[in-house]
């Protein structure tokens, strides 16, 4: 009994600082209509600012705490003027959300090169002793926590509700149009919010701190949770969000306490699956929803470059040969890399399918690489399945989870697919590190076979490449067969003018899964092979930064044009190979580049190349209201 | 007595306090060129939203050819051959013209996306069918020197004509046209109606939303007068020009 109430107290300790990033969440949604997923990575930098004063640089803890506040706050300012602000003025929701994983891995990336990728703890602010009530013991850092929590709760609601700058918010949220209308600079609260946000998170972020253990991407966890909070509590609901905190904080406790703390974040995400599934508009809905018809959506027109008849098939030759001499150009040492692109590039043709033709977000991608990639991998190692079976039994099980996702999403629209694809994709992660026996957990499953067909065996990196161009040779002229006929009509219909589509008899729910379930088996595929390529397989490489990397490439590269994120791919991945010292920078360049081409390159590198090169009578990308 | 084509009983709509459309009642024979007409909000695009289904009506009911529209999606409403273009052109972006026109195609696309995926020559010769009906109708609207060009690159009038065209290669049985003619020159609306014309001799039913009297006086069987979310008339061009009711909510109100 006397353990449960301290699992419970701890969950409630912990939700406390759940709900403080998501009443983050809320205000920033409330008055923008987007969410920001760089939201959890301030309270990171809060408490990472926190060290270097208190424990480096030997501040006293309030100055410490008053000037690690500062910085979080003025990064929010910096970051929301630079970018979240003026983008949200050009981009549709959709891209706002690409823009905010960018911002996220950014911060994370910036605090890999700045506090690098060790642990960090701090010395909790009043002693370590904790305090009895009632026979239960307090960590005195609780009281910390609550009363920071306390006061930013009622902070928000004064400034909500009493004061003509809480007026202005609330405006901005109820309708943008017609506050601008009467006169409220509309940029300039969206800004306050978004830099309030970020103060919110650091406050929280150094609250907490003292009872965990935090690194430099240690932020995602705080958006995720923050996030399912929001969702759970209700989009948009700054009371239901912090109940929402408390829930899921209370819930991974208990998850932690009674079953294994490797579970604890699959049981949260399950609690917003579930949330989903009964609920959608979250369990404590706001009562004035956002009007979704008054913003202005925004579109961006990828550049129409079209290669048709001959100079298509010249181009496409010219492909192919280059694919097959590649080998005699490249170095030795480099060709690992060079086949680890080719098999990452499969997966980003199935996220591309999904996101660029389809105009889906999935924040999950690599969690089908992770099932495809486990599945085939234990199948081979420890039950002697071939390969090229254990590949079939991942498709099927990646196609199932598939299925299953969209049922659940298909009648939501707007961010719960990419909700539901960020929870499928971390808890996949989390079994993979939570069923140590079968996967090896965290440290990997190792001893997996390459990748044979009967007698034929794909052991050399050189062997292995051929494999996997075939493979992309094979899954391009697929895809390029279906996108440039009626099939890819409809996506990229259903991408841009839902309403238009169905109105033309396009059945958009049955396109959205079809395109979700190419790139769920693309995904699956490439996870198998990159298991038997190395050999290997451990849950980083196939989690969330996963999932934020392929998002990058995929952008960088140029949406919606199929070979164009190769590109991206190469570059996010061969640069860091060739230039070992950059490798440190690496999150960080893959966030800025992400931000950069979101905001600068709709069609990226390749829209670039394609204008200059292959089309040059075609139009330039541009965006319009 | 046939079935009409296309017939509402008693649709009403309200957007809180504004009644968009209230005990609406009228009926479009098969094969026959039916105008709407009505002053700006009379509930014309309403109309056209709750019989495609985008709206739930509060009350009432659509038939097409006498089968209730009741609760089908509106993708199902299209497939029936009911479609529709919208009063601001909803063209593609990031489609060439041709691609835009293709898509209205969608529902006669017979070879499945595996056939497609393969390059199988029955797909192959399937789409090269739909290139060649979607330039015939480019041709004939004019629109083919814009054939290869990003669609939102041509100019608005176009992009109306263009979502027109788009409608008609979905073979709809009956069209409805939201101001069709809306950013149209002088020259492009004769020709526009000259289309309509060749539309309705070719066994569609037409009903569409126009604000130019002449045009739609020139082309219509039927006109039907909105006027704040009600049928103030309905008859043929003739008798709704006598009409002293039309002339005093509609006509007069253009000629002040
Ligand atoms: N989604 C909506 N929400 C609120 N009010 C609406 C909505 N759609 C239409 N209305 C209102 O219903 C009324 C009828 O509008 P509707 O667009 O049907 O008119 P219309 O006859 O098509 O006019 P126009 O000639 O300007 O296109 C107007 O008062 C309009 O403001
Ligand atoms: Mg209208």
């Amino acid at each position: 009994m006397e353990q449960a109430v301290q699992t419970v107290i701890g969950g409630l300790l912990q939700g406390t600082v759940f709900g403080v990033v998501a009443l983050g969440f809320a205000l920033v949604f409330r008055v923008t209509g987007a969410i920001n997923l760089s939201q959890g990575a301030f309270c990171i930098v809060g408490a990472l600012a926190m060290y270097s004063f208190q424990v480096s640089l030997g501040w006293p803890g309030w100055a410490a705490a008053a000037a690690a506040v500062g910085v979080t706050a003025a990064a929010g300012a910096v970051i929301g003027a630079t970018t979240f602000v003026p983008a949200l003025s050009r981009l549709p929701v959709s891209s706002m959300l690409i823009l905010t994983a960018g911002l996220l891995t950014t911060l994370e990336g910036l605090s890999l090169v700045v506090w690098g990728s060790q642990p960090y703890a701090l010395p909790p602010f009043s002693g370590e002793a904790p305090v009895s009530v009632l026979g239960v013991r307090l960590p005195t850092q609780g009281f910390w926590i609550v009363g920071a929590a306390a006061a930013i709760i009622a902070g928000v609601w004064f400034l909500l509700m009493r004061t003509a700058l809480g007026r202005a918010l609330r405006a901005c949220a109820e309708n943008p149009t017609a506050a601008r209308l009467m006169g409220i600079d509309v940029p300039r609260m969206t800004l306050f919010a978004f830099t309030l946000a970020a103060l919110i998170a650091g406050i929280g972020g150094i609250a907490v701190a003292p009872i965990l253990s935090f690194q430099f991407d240690t932020g995602r966890l705080f958006t995720i949770a923050g996030f399912s909070a929001v969702a759970i509590g209700g989009l948009g609901s700054l009371v239901g969000s912090v109940a929402g905190g408390e829930l899921l904080g209370v819930a991974e406790q208990l998850a932690a306490g009674y079953i294994s703390s490797l579970f604890a974040n699959g049981i949260a995400l399950a609690l917003l699956i579930l949330t989903l599934l009964v609920r959608p508009s979250g369990l404590l809905t706001a009562k004035r929803t956002r009007r979704e018809d008054v913003r202005d959506e925004h579109r961006i027109y990828h550049p129409v470059v079209r290669l048709r008849g001959r100079r298509a098939v010249v181009f496409g030759l010219g492909a192919v040969a280059a694919l097959a001499v590649l080998p005699w150009i490249v170095p030795p040492g480099l060709m690992n890399s060079v086949v680890i692109t080719g098999i990452l590039f499969i997966s980003v043709l199935g996220l591309d399918v999904l996101m660029g033709y389809c105009g889906q977000v999935s924040l999950g991608q690599a969690g089908f690489m992770a099932v495809g990639g486990y599945t085939a991998a234990i199948l081979a190692t420890n039950h002697g399945w071939p390969p090229l079976a254990g590949i079939a039994a991942g498709l099927v099980l990646s196609l199932a989870c598939a299925v299953a996702l969209s049922l659940v999403t298909m009648r939501l629209r707007g961010h719960y697919l990419a909700l539901a694809t960020l929870a499928f994709g971390l808890l996949v992660e989390s079994l993979a590190v939570g069923m140590t026996e079968t996967t090896g957990g965290p440290s990997g499953l190792v001893g997996v076979p390459s990748f044979s067909v009967g007698p034929f065996d794909f052991g050399t990196p050189l062997a292995m490449y051929y494999l996997v161009a075939a493979v992309i040779v094979v899954l391009v002229l697929v895809l390029l067969g279906g996108l440039r006929s009626g099939f890819g009509r409809a996506l990229q219909a259903v991408r841009t003018d839902q309403t238009a589509a169905a109105a033309l008899g396009i059945n958009v729910p049955r396109y959205k899964m079809a395109a979700f379930a190419a790139s769920a088996a693309a995904a699956s595929l490439s996870g198998s092979l990159y298991a038997f390529h190395l050999n290997f397989l451990s849950p980083d490489m196939v989690g969330l930064a996963r999932s934020l990397e392929m998002i990058a490439m995929l952008v960088v590269g140029g949406e919606g044009t199929l070979v164009g994120s190769l590109f991206g791919v190469a570059l996010l991945t061969l640069l860091p190979t060739i230039f070992q010292p950059l490798a440190l920078y690496k999150t960080f360049a893959e966030g800025l580049l992400l931000v950069l081409a979101v905001r600068y390159l709709p069609g990226g590198i390749f829209g670039v190349f394609a204008q200059r090169v292959l089309n040059p009578s075609a139009r330039p990308a541009r965006s319009a209201a | 007595m046939s079935v009409p084509a296309l017939e509402a009983v008693n649709l009403a709509k309200s957007f809180g306090g504004v009644r968009a459309a209230h005990d609406v009642s009228f009926s479009v024979p098969g094969g026959s060129l039916a105008a709407l007409i009505g002053p700006n909000g009379a509930g014309k695009t309403t109309l056209f939203n709750l019989v495609t289904r985008l709206y739930e009506p509060d009350a009432g009911e659509m038939r097409f050819y006498g089968r209730p529209l009741a609760g089908l999606p509106a993708a199902r409403i299209a497939a029936l051959g009911l479609v529709r273009t919208f009063q601001a052109a909803r063209i593609f972006p990031g489609m060439t013209t041709l691609e835009n026109v293709l898509a209205g195609a969608h529902l006669h696309v017979r070879a499945s996306a595996w056939r497609q995926m393969l390059w199988l020559p029955g797909a192959r010769g399937e789409e090269r069918e739909l290139v060649r009906r979607a330039d015939a109708l480019l041709d004939l609207t004019g629109l083919l020197p814009f054939r290869d060009a990003a669609a939102t690159d041509l100019p608005m009038g176009a992009q109306k004509l263009l979502e027109v065209v788009r409608a008609l290669m979905a073979r709809p049985r009956v069209v409805l046209l939201d101001e069709p003619a809306a950013g149209l020159n002088d020259a492009e609306t004769a020709e526009l109606g000259s289309l309509l014309r060749a539309v309705r001799a070719s066994g569609v039913t037409v009903v569409v939303v126009e604000h130019n009297m002449s045009l739609v006086m020139g082309v219509a069987d039927q006109v039907i007068v909105l006027d704040t979310g009600a049928v103030v008339a309905a008859g043929t061009p003739a008798e709704i020009q006598k009409n002293p009711r039309v002339i005093e909510a509609y006509v007069g109100k253009e000629a002040a």
